[in-house]
């Protein structure tokens, strides 16, 4: 019946990646009995770009600010408010629960790298939030009218731009949550970087909106790079040199946070193991 | 007079056990800085653009931040703790552990609310204040006592608002346990941080009549802009005992419908 | 006549569940259209409990004993019948009434959770209007009855279930109430710990006068503390009286257990003229154990002891638990 067995390498890769999908898979059954629970959760993430669109919209009037009309503002933060659902690790913060309460150990005995537990529980968690999200955005931009002005570049960049924010978003949040092999106060640091999101990342405001300084700091800095970017490489925006130099600077903080990561896991694992977990 | 004494031991006891963690303190004023910064600085952010959006200016918005870190405040330092414990996450609904308390010789409703208080809240309560009066510092605004009095009012009027909106809301529980209410409260409430002149008229209609979150800061607001009239004030107060009646009300049914079919 | 304490005619309790099928299709048809079943918890249970009396009511998982007491503590409305606990109707939950009873549940805290027992006792006395004075003085009493003196200054969590269970206890007693409900008290405890608890028990019921209601898996518990034992299934009493008694009427029979002199009985044949009715159970190296009717136990001891080869001989009640279970399992008198 076999025509050919298939190596044993690919058989165990395969059964990695299933063993990926059974975790999805289990996880969505288990949360759709709990839907109010997540759709709670991201009703709540949903609300502080929802009062910042609003806002903007009410101050730029019948105006615009800096180029951008209320049409552009609604476009985009309805854009903000999917790109950050997309990108919100939310897995970071039950890292440091995994450390603290020594369950650690169930996860270091799988045989499925344990980067896969959360990679597992982001992608099956944001099919979850963005059932929630979609529908609501629809609604919104029916009320709203918003008006985005889409570019080719921008509408083929847009996708590695954001699969890449998420990336980002990620690593950076997972080598703050390992610093829970160090300190109890990891968490806190995880609410730092939400806050620093919420003010660099144009959540409180676009990029183009803040004070020179400020909009200096926030291009240097990677948490633009999380959200803001690929929002505004949708909104052609930017013209080629800007996208070019944007994906630099994605690129680059995104593998710095993945040396850090790869260095906290490996002193961190060692340290977990050797004090007795 | 018994009522006081019991409140007093409660309170004594939540600081006991929030004394427990020392660390949790210093966490506390972190977020609570944080919260403060993101609040101010977006402010900030807003009026470098534009002078005033309508008809609200940096001081008179600053001043309704301060309400509402005010009202945040006193909800985390009575309100809601008590009631989180019995409607929120691993409360005693969700953990079954809610006869207990249906076991004392109290009124429940009292016990809930006022039986849980976080002491740490209190530094919040001092930045809520110091967010208000650098707002009428800004707006070179002088409180006459009259004035004064009647901000005072519109703010316990804003706060019986929250009170029941938070009451109802953890009496649904008893209907649908699975479902945290106030969490839905939570995201609500995040929009009283700015004043409902700024959000869209269908917006405004729901938080004036359907859940009355812009009573809770923009009025109080409104009273120290000077805005508020006196019948306003009274419409307010009235409104507001009557929300707290229909909340009670509804909680009392919640706990009805407990004993009968709970198992 | 002493006027009983606990007075429950027909009590009732009947559950309106919510169906809820499995199948994606079948889900949406009830979001629509939600049916309910009745469930029965609790069926015309009658029965009175006079002053200082420890009673036992027992049952398998299901049986309605939760529910039982869940109603008497004013927890739950019933759907019919009456009850009245020292003068009161329970779900009419008058402060008086919740000031004179207290309910204890096994592995079930009410205990604060950071903070070290006494700080917890002291509010408790606080809600149920204990006059400062006479708190001091019940609390020294229960702390030296209960052995609680060294876990006073320690946080609740810190201590081991047991301890927490005598927090517990300590807590449901330190405003004297006049019955003591108790559910599944023993749960999770280690046997040491279950002997202490009873003995406990035992004693305060000796002291104050307190009457106690308990249901417990444990037959363990109920034999040690309980005289009389209410036997509920399904909802209904099947029986209600001395624990001993239980087994004269729920098993009707005696244990005959023969030791043999040859080791090497392989399986001969029973006495031919053993009576009509006397089974056997089990055999194991030489030990035979076989079922017979009470009034035929004689008759058959002798027959035995007349036909085979008898090393040792002796007869015996049932062990209750195994009473219990066949009760259990039967789910009829």
């Amino acid at each position: 019946m076999s025509a050919t067995s298939p190596s044993r390498s690919a058989v165990f890769s395969m059964l990695q990646l299933r063993g990926g999908w059974a975790l999805v898979r289990g996880l969505w059954l288990s949360w759709l009995q709990y839907r109010s629970f997540f759709f709670l959760l991201a009703f709540g993430w949903m609300i502080p770009p929802l009062i910042a669109m609003l806002v903007w919209m009410a101050a730029a009037g019948d105006g615009s600010l800096q180029g951008l009309n209320r049409a552009n503002l609604a476009a985009y933060y309805l854009a903000l408010i999917l790109v950050n659902q997309v990108t919100y690790a939310q897995t970071n913060w039950t890292v440091g629960d995994l450390i603290r309460t020594g369950e650690l150990n169930r996860v270091l005995l799988r045989p499925i790298p344990p980067l896969y537990d959360a990679l597992a529980s982001e992608f099956a968690g944001k099919v979850v939030y963005l059932v929630f999200d979609l529908p609501v955005v629809a609604v919104l931009a029916m009320i709203l009218r918003p008006e985005m002005h889409w570019t080719l570049p921008g509408l083929l960049a847009f996708l590695p731009a954001l699969v890449f924010a998420w990336a980002l978003r990620f690593l950076w949040g997972y080598w703050l949550a390992l610093l829970a092999f160090w300190t109890t106060r990891a968490d806190a640091l995880l609410g730092l970087q939400d806050t620093l999101v919420f003010l660099l990342a144009g959540q409180v405001a676009p990029l183009a909106l803040l004070p020179p300084t400020m909009q200096y700091i926030a291009h240097l800095l990677p948490f633009r790079y999380m959200l803001a970017f690929p929002v505004e490489v949708l909104s052609g925006q930017m013209d080629t040199r800007q996208m070019f130099t944007g994906f630099a600077m994605q690129l680059a903080w995104l593998l710095f946070s993945a040396l850090l990561t790869l260095l906290c896991w490996r002193l961190g694992v060692r340290r977990y193991t050797a004090v007795g977990g | 007079m018994r009522a006081l004494g019991l409140i007093l031991s409660f309170v004594r006891v939540s600081f006991q056990e929030e004394a427990a963690y020392q660390s949790n303190f210093f966490i506390h004023v972190f977020y609570s800085l944080l919260n403060l910064v993101t609040g101010v600085v977006g402010l900030s952010i807003l009026f470098s653009q534009v002078q005033q959006v309508n008809g609200w200016d940096f001081s008179a918005t600053l001043a309704l931040l301060g309400v509402y870190l005010t009202v945040s405040a006193l909800r985390s330092l009575f309100i809601a703790p008590g009631l989180e414990a019995l409607a929120g996450m691993d409360g005693e609904i969700w953990s079954g552990r809610f006869d207990f308390t249906l076991l004392r010789p109290l009124n429940i409703q009292f016990l809930v609310s006022l039986r849980k208080w976080r002491l740490f809240s209190l530094f919040d309560l001092l930045l809520g204040w110091g967010v208000l009066g650098a707002a009428l510092v800004e707006m070179r605004f002088a409180l006459s006592l009259g004035q004064a009095a009647i901000f005072l009012l519109a703010l316990f009027s804003g706060l019986l608002v929250l009170y029941a909106i938070l009451l109802g809301f953890t009496g649904l529980v008893f209907w649908s346990p699975d479902v945290l209410f106030t969490w839905l409260f939570d995201g609500l409430f995040q929009m009283a941080r700015y004043p409902l002149a700024m959000y869209p008229g269908w917006l405004r209609w729901v938080l004036t009549w359907i859940v009355p979150v812009g009573m809770i800061t923009s009025f109080p607001a409104d009273a120290l802009r000077g805005a508020l009239s006196l019948q306003a004030l009274l419409a307010g107060l009235g409104l507001s005992a009557l929300l707290f009646l229909a909340a009670s009300l509804l909680f009392r049914q919640g706990l009805r419908r407990y004993a009968s079919a709970s198992s | 006549m002493t006027q009983s304490l606990i007075n429950v005619h027909n009590l009732t309790k009947t559950y309106r569940v919510p169906v809820r099928p499995a199948g994606l299709w079948a889900a949406a048809r009830s979001l629509l259209h939600p049916t309910y079943e009745d469930v029965p918890a609790v069926r015309q249970v009658s029965f009175s409990i006079q002053p200082g009396e420890m009673v036992g009511l027992i049952g398998p998982n299901g049986a309605g004993k939760t529910t039982m007491l869940k109603m008497l503590c004013g927890l739950l409305h019933p759907s019919a019948g009456e009850a009245s606990v020292a003068g009161f109707i329970p779900w009419q939950r008058q402060p008086a009434y919740l000031r004179s009873i207290s309910m204890l549940m096994g592995n079930k805290s009410q205990m604060l959770w950071d903070i070290p027992p006494l700080d917890s006792l002291r509010v408790l006395g606080e809600i149920y209007a204990v006059p400062p004075v006479e708190l001091r003085r019940k609390l020294d009493e229960l702390i030296e009855l209960l052995e609680m003196q060294e876990l006073l200054n320690k946080p609740v969590r810190n201590l081991s279930l047991g301890e927490r269970m005598k927090c517990e206890l300590a807590g449901g007693l330190l405003y004297s109430p006049q019955v003591l409900f108790l559910d599944e008290p023993t749960l999770g405890l280690d046997v040491s710990m279950q002997i202490r608890l009873r003995r406990y028990l035992a004693e305060c019921n000796q002291r104050t006068g307190v009457t106690v209601l308990l249901t417990s898996h444990y037959m363990a518990d109920v034999m040690a503390l309980c005289r009389r034992v209410i036997l509920i299934h399904h909802g209904q009493v099947l029986y209600d009286g001395e624990l001993n008694g239980l087994a004269h009427k729920m098993a009707p029979f005696k244990l005959l257990r023969v030791t043999l002199r040859v080791e090497d009985f392989q399986g001969q044949a029973l006495p031919a003229d053993l009576p009509n009715g006397v089974e056997l159970i089990e055999q194991q190296a030489g030990i035979l154990t076989l079922r017979a009717p009470r009034a035929l136990a004689a008759a058959a001891t002798a027959c035995l002891l007349q036909s085979l080869p008898v090393a040792d001989l002796s007869v015996e009640d049932p062990a209750i638990e195994a009473v219990i279970d066949q009760v259990y399992q039967a789910g009829a008198v």
